[in-house]
């Protein structure tokens, strides 16, 4: 038992300092104006990769795309393109995902 | 004082989706957890004090699996590495917050640097806003740690209620109206392909976001340069 504990104070520490990092690394520094274009295009490249990366499920140990998500994405990508209001876009994106899902 | 109140509204309101979906895949930790040998008090200990989804979960699983400390411990660093970029990138929207960074440095995690960072670039640094969302989070994650704990296997099917869908699709809604100009578009795309090239070559590996994360804004940067030079 006393390995959890130890295990969790470790991962507790780690996960910590993984966050605290590229804060004090950054804080107060002046960027560069590329270093500044730099972090202004990593939302988009983190983004994409984190939707993409849910695309994907493992299935019997093979990989698989998910319909439900990527047409829910689809829809999503769209009713927000059109409409400009995040909730509604997210609610009708899950729920034709879910249409997909059970039909 | 105002202004505050209203940023917390804010920062509730939009975080309030992806908290629900948080919750239920803290239910399914809460389960996992139990069945992994934590026992109530590890379980909900590991969510106040880890407080990162990936981690405990990769984590309950790999124990149950049979893997010793150091295994988990580096996995969790490799999936831990992708904090450095969002903490570096959220650096400047939490500045302001002065010694109080080291608390809200605490939820740097994948969905309040969603948040955050798309906040920090409509209205400037803001880490109200940031610790509301990361708070409204927090509470969510542990909550439904405990609940799942307590229930056991008593536990509905987030896919049956297309919970897990919530997660890409906000981040479907958050990622479409930023593409406005070439750049960033090609920076989204390369993240899609860098990702779909190592999911495929390289199944389940934790680096795979950290690598289309750091590599992809290169090629936005080479778009706007090119695009400088010929104006």
């Amino acid at each position: 038992m006393w390995t959890n504990w130890i295990l969790i104070g470790l991962l507790a520490i780690t996960t910590y300092i993984s966050r605290i990092i590229g804060i004090e690394v950054m804080k107060g520094r002046k960027t560069s104006s590329t270093l500044r274009l730099y972090f202004n295009y990593v939302p988009a490249g983190i983004l994409s990769a984190l939707v993409v990366s849910q695309l994907f499920i493992s299935k019997d140990s093979q990989i698989q795309i998910s319909f439900p998500i990527v047409i829910g994405g689809l829809v999503t990508a769209l009713t927000i393109k059109i409409s400009k209001s995040f909730l509604p876009s997210v609610i009708v994106g899950i729920v034709s995902g879910l249409l997909i899902r059970n039909l | 004082m105002n202004m505050t109140i209203r940023t917390i509204r804010t920062g509730i309101s939009e975080a309030l989706p992806l908290a629900i979906a948080i919750a239920a895949y803290g239910l399914s930790y809460g389960v996992l957890g139990i069945q992994a040998g934590f026992g109530l008090v590890g379980t909900v200990l590991m969510s106040l004090l880890v407080f990162s989804g990936s981690v405990q979960m990769v984590t309950v699983a790999m124990i149950t699996g049979g893997a010793g400390i150091l295994s988990i411990l580096v996995t969790a660093t490799l999936l831990n590495l992708r904090n450095l970029l969002y903490g570096a990138a959220l650096a400047e929207g939490i500045a302001p917050a002065k010694r109080w960074r080291w608390l809200l440095s605490f939820g740097v995690s994948d969905e309040p640097f969603v948040l955050g960072i798309s906040r920090f670039k409509k209205y400037g640094p803001d880490p109200i806003y940031f610790a509301t969302v990361a708070g409204t989070f927090y509470i969510a994650w542990v909550s439904s740690s405990l609940i799942g704990a307590i229930i056991g296997n008593q536990i509905i099917d987030p896919q049956k209620w297309g919970l897990d869908l919530a997660f890409p699709i906000t981040f479907v809604a958050l990622l479409v109206p930023n593409l406005t100009e070439k750049p960033i578009i090609t920076t989204a795309l390369t993240g899609a392909v860098i990702t779909v090239i190592l999911t495929v070559l390289f199944p389940g590996t934790p680096l795979n976001i950290l690598v289309a994360g750091v590599l992809a804004p290169l090629v936005g940067i080479y778009l706007k340069e090119k695009n400088k030079n010929v104006d």
